[in-house]
């Protein structure tokens, strides 16, 4: 190069090596690379059960400024979208043993491309707003079978319903959904809290894979979400948002709802928590360390230790999920520059991790 | 024993093994071209022509031919290769002057206005600074202050500062009539009543006005008629007042004759293509570029070495800067001529990019193939220092594919990609992107030995270089195959960037073009410079300086603007996420 453009060259003298993130990071995580690079924003990756593909959620196509989901496959490189390309959309899933992909939608909703123009011509328009996760009352759960390339609803319940994940033998969905929020009749308080932040009444279900026996596991205002199995589909673990919807920690009960256990409590925003398939510890992202700094941390399952943190980087670092084989793992994080998430993935010491949460202090109580 | 013999004698096998299945693609090119005996590649200088005589025979091996209607490899063009004095005269005498490197060659006389710093500040910047304001130069010899008012509050500096650049002042005496510029360093500034070095400019003409500094001695004689000295002068015009006005020096006319001898040499890129392995007619733009420079800056006496008192005069072995780039082309020349392809691969190696990307512009001002018929530019410039695994992909904005095209090569080659839109970027990219031509420039950014003798091979990063390559070579065919071709998008160029003529001081910093974070991350401190003077080190994250909140690299130049040599300002930055604070004396810029 000739020259920086700016006063570098003048300042550039003498450089030691250069920390791009600090080094505390790579006794983790090693080779650590961007998987999404196309599009605005992108995240929410999860793993197939052969760990040969990844579902996540991106914007990437004109037209639609809402998510869609994709499946990256590894071996070819290619990018397939999995959802109809219109609505609103999140979370996705695979389910182990078959062709079928689940995420939550709202592409039966004929405004549907109504509300993207708007949203596009809001954008066009400058004003910002601060991000705000829309919690349409439209989202449903459908699951898409990849030979049939045909999507079948499996809620249908007025109120968010999404967050859904599989149990390991495919069979069952856990699921949040806000749905309390409209099958009844709401207090004045209620309804002022529903306009408010529809969240507050967000509760943890579980149906079976075709969507029938939907069953209530939790009773407890403030937001409910986020639930995945634990390797061996003993346990759900999910996030439990208090009231004021500013601090949330990480929860496990068992499918039916009893023994539920708080593992977390930094007294800031924990959550998105996901069970390490070797099923001894969970990662999850806080803001512990300031509140729009999220660094993904590790606990062990039980709670009894001290998290320790995982993440060194500015800004975003959430939504850990690790590799079937442990392996790897992939997560969402800003840490390329701007304010949008992309998808990243690097190589985890299951060995390390394991010996320093071993080392970590007892939890203070 | 005999156990024993066998364990190490497998190992040496497996380390053997290792050694040939990895026997990296470009170090043998790296570690010729960054030899001393290629004397740092200097363009036009033999140096360079025995670089470029190795490129064009390892193009040929890859089985290259040269563009469709060349006998060989090499298209010459010539630039300006520097400038001196050619003999600049005041009133006869050769004394105490010296041409500015933009000068036109004239001889003028005439009486001398001084229009105090000769600053103008358009008017769209509401500011109202305008040092002809009351002035009639025309026809007159313009004799001005180098620089901006000293003591001007912080405020006014930051916007001073912007219209002190000598071409700009040229510039502004010019459209006002004015028939020379004179320009003299203040005593009450920084390098007082000394001459303007002249810099390295690659300008083939002049500026359109005879322009030339002056001593400090010189200047008294202009003086010494006028009713205060000039230190008194330039104190009351340091308040930063724009109503202190210049005046016509009483009595004193000048015969100027100003003189630069500009040194006009000829460069040579090496320019080879691929032909496509089936017809391209029907093929939409059926020409891909694929390119990097390969000259230094030799022994690095032109002005842009950074080479410690220690180094100066040493050969820039320029291992990195480009050697690695244009290894990385004979290496994807190599891969991608075993493959097919569906349209010509036009292997491009660039002279004179060192001094302003001379041999790039010569290609696309006399493209020797229709510019409009390339498909799309990929440039390597810096691409053997890799760490942590990131790879900066700059210029992405000139099309919609490339993140597309990216996101899929990544996936196999698993970089953290950091990743740039803009392609105004001081390199050969800028000049594709100015003809049009989606480009993608790829690097791995500065490090310790940029622009210094000791960026030499033994420092290269082989293996990811290697990877580099093959990333490239896919997206080369992905483009390669790509219909229809790549649609080129206009990126604005961004407007609020500061510029270099403010700044005086040195704060020792070293930022992290890598990685992105608010505010400005240090990836070096300067040894014993200011910053590292005061505490700071690699890794911390300046948030403010001089009560400047910085969120950006352009927020810290702007901010160093500001600064005045040995003047502590406080300086606020993160550690390990705590705020912290320190007191940081700015040095003198050399």
């Amino acid at each position: 190069m000739p020259r920086w453009p700016l006063v570098f060259p003048l300042l550039l003298t003498v450089v030691t090596a250069q920390p791009a993130v600090q080094p505390q990071e790579r006794d983790l995580l090693s080779r650590v690379r961007r998987l999404t690079v196309e599009g605005r924003r992108a995240g929410e990756g999860y793993w197939s059960p052969d760990g040969q593909r990844i579902v996540f959620q991106s914007e990437r196509e004109p037209g639609n400024p809402f998510y869609q989901i994709y499946a990256l496959d590894f071996s070819s490189g290619e990018t397939t979208r999995i959802s109809p390309g219109y609505g609103k959309t999140t979370c996705s899933f695979f389910r182990p043993g078959t062709d079928q992909i689940l995420f939550a939608s709202t592409h039966h909703d004929p405004r549907s491309r109504t509300f993207q123009q708007e949203e596009l011509d809001f954008r066009a328009s400058g004003k910002e707003r601060r991000y705000s996760w829309d919690y349409d009352p439209e989202f449903e759960i459908y699951a898409y079978s990849e030979k049939g390339k045909s999507y079948t609803r499996l809620t249908n319940a007025r109120g968010y319903d999404a967050e859904g994940s599989y149990s390991p033998d495919g069979q069952w969905i856990a699921f949040s959904s806000m749905r309390d929020a409209y099958n009844r009749a709401l207090s004045p308080a209620e309804q002022k809290q529903l306009d408010v932040d529809p969240s507050f009444f967000a509760e943890i279900y579980i149906m079976r894979a075709d969507g029938t026996g939907q069953r209530r596991l939790t009773n407890v205002n403030g937001y409910d979400g986020g639930p995945f199995f634990s390797p061996d589909g003993t346990r759900i673990v999910w996030r439990r948002f208090d009231e004021s919807g500013l601090i949330a920690n990480v929860w496990t009960m068992k499918l039916d709802g009893t023994d539920q256990r708080q593992v977390t409590d930094f007294g800031s925003m924990s959550w998105a928590p996901y069970i390490h398939p070797s099923g001894q510890y969970l990662l999850f992202a806080s803001n512990k360390l300031g509140f729009e700094n999220f660094e993904v941390f590790m606990v062990d399952v039980a709670g009894l230790k001290e998290p320790v943190r995982v993440t060194y980087a500015d800004g975003f670092d959430g939504l850990p999920v690790p590799s079937p084989d442990g392996r790897r793992l992939a997560w969402t994080s800003t840490r390329g520059g701007g304010s949008a998430g992309q998808l990243y993935l690097a190589d985890w010491n299951h060995e390390a991790a394991l010996k320093i949460l071993k080392a970590a202090p007892e939890r203070k109580k | 024993m005999k156990k024993l013999l066998l364990v190490s004698l497998l190992v040496t096998a497996a380390a053997l093994q290792a050694q040939t299945t990895v026997a990296p693609k470009t170090k043998a090119h790296v570690e010729f071209l960054a030899s001393d005996r290629l004397e740092g590649r200097e363009a036009g200088t033999p140096s360079e022509r025995i670089a470029g005589d190795y490129i064009a025979a390892q193009l040929a091996r890859a089985g290259a031919k040269p563009l469709p209607g060349h006998a060989d490899m090499f298209v010459p063009f010539e630039f300006t290769a520097g400038s001196r004095d050619g003999g600049t005269r005041m009133n006869g005498s050769r004394e105490g002057i010296q041409a500015l490197s933009f000068s036109d060659d004239a001889e003028v006389s005439g009486a001398v206005v001084f229009a105090g710093y000769g600053l103008v500040v358009p008017e769209s910047q509401n500011f109202g600074y305008d040092s002809y304001a009351t002035l009639d130069v025309k026809d007159k010899i313009v004799l001005v202050l180098r620089y901006f008012p000293e003591d001007a509050d912080q405020q006014a500096r930051a916007v001073l500062a912007r219209y002190a650049d000598l071409r700009y002042k040229a510039q502004a005496a010019r459209q006002r009539g004015a028939k020379a510029l004179l320009v003299v360093t203040g005593p009450r500034s920084p390098n007082a009543g000394t001459l303007v070095p002249m810099t390295f400019d690659t300008a083939i003409a002049g500026s359109g006005i005879p322009a030339a500094s002056i001593t400090g001695e010189v200047a008294n004689t202009l003086f010494a008629s006028s009713p205060k000295p000039l230190r008194d002068i330039q104190q009351e015009l340091d308040s930063g007042n724009p109503h202190v006005a210049g005046f016509e020096l009483p009595g004193v006319t000048v015969n100027l004759a100003t003189s630069v001898v500009r040194v006009k040499q000829t460069g040579r890129n090496v320019i080879a293509y691929l032909p496509a392995t089936t017809p391209v007619a029907g093929v939409e733009k059926p020409w891909v570029v694929i390119g990097a420079h390969y000259d230094h800056l030799g022994r690095g006496d032109k002005g842009n070495s950074l080479a410690s008192k220690e180094e100066v005069g040493g050969i820039h072995h320029g291992a990195d800067d480009n050697a690695s780039g244009t290894s990385a082309v004979l290496a994807m020349a190599q891969s991608l001529s075993t493959q097919p392809r569906r349209r010509n691969v036009v292997l491009a190696l660039w002279s004179a990019e060192e001094i302003g990307l001379v041999g790039s512009n010569a290609f696309v001002t006399a493209p020797p193939v229709p510019i409009d018929q390339l498909a799309a530019y990929f440039n390597f410039d810096m691409v053997g220092r890799m760490q942590d695994n990131k790879l900066i992909v700059q210029a992405t904005g000139t099309s919609p594919v490339w993140t597309r095209l990216l996101e899929r090569a990544n996936v196999a080659a698993g970089f953290d990609l950091v990743i740039q839109p803009d392609p105004y970027q001081p390199t050969d990219v800028a000049s594709f992107n100015l003809a049009s031509v989606p480009s993608l420039a790829f690097t791995t950014g500065a490090h310790v030995d940029y622009h210094k003798p000791s960026d030499t091979a033994d420092k290269i990063n082989y293996e990811d270089l290697d990877r580099i390559v093959d990333m490239a070579v896919s997206l080369a065919r992905a483009t390669e195959d790509t219909d229809p071709p790549p649609q080129f998008t206009k990126v604005d160029q961004p407007t609020s960037r500061g510029s270099l003529a403010g700044v005086r001081v040195t704060t020792g910093t070293i930022p992290d073009y890598a990685t992105e974070v608010k505010g400005l991350l240090l990836s070096g401190v300067t040894g014993g410079g200011p910053a590292e003077q005061a505490g700071l080190m690699k890794g911390d994250v300046i948030v403010e300086i001089a009560g400047q909140s910085i969120a950006n690299i352009y927020d810290y130049t702007y901010a160093l603007e500001l600064l005045k040599v040995d003047q502590p300002v406080k300086v606020i930055y993160m550690r390990a996420g705590q705020q912290r604070e320190t007191q940081l004396t700015p040095g003198a810029r050399r």
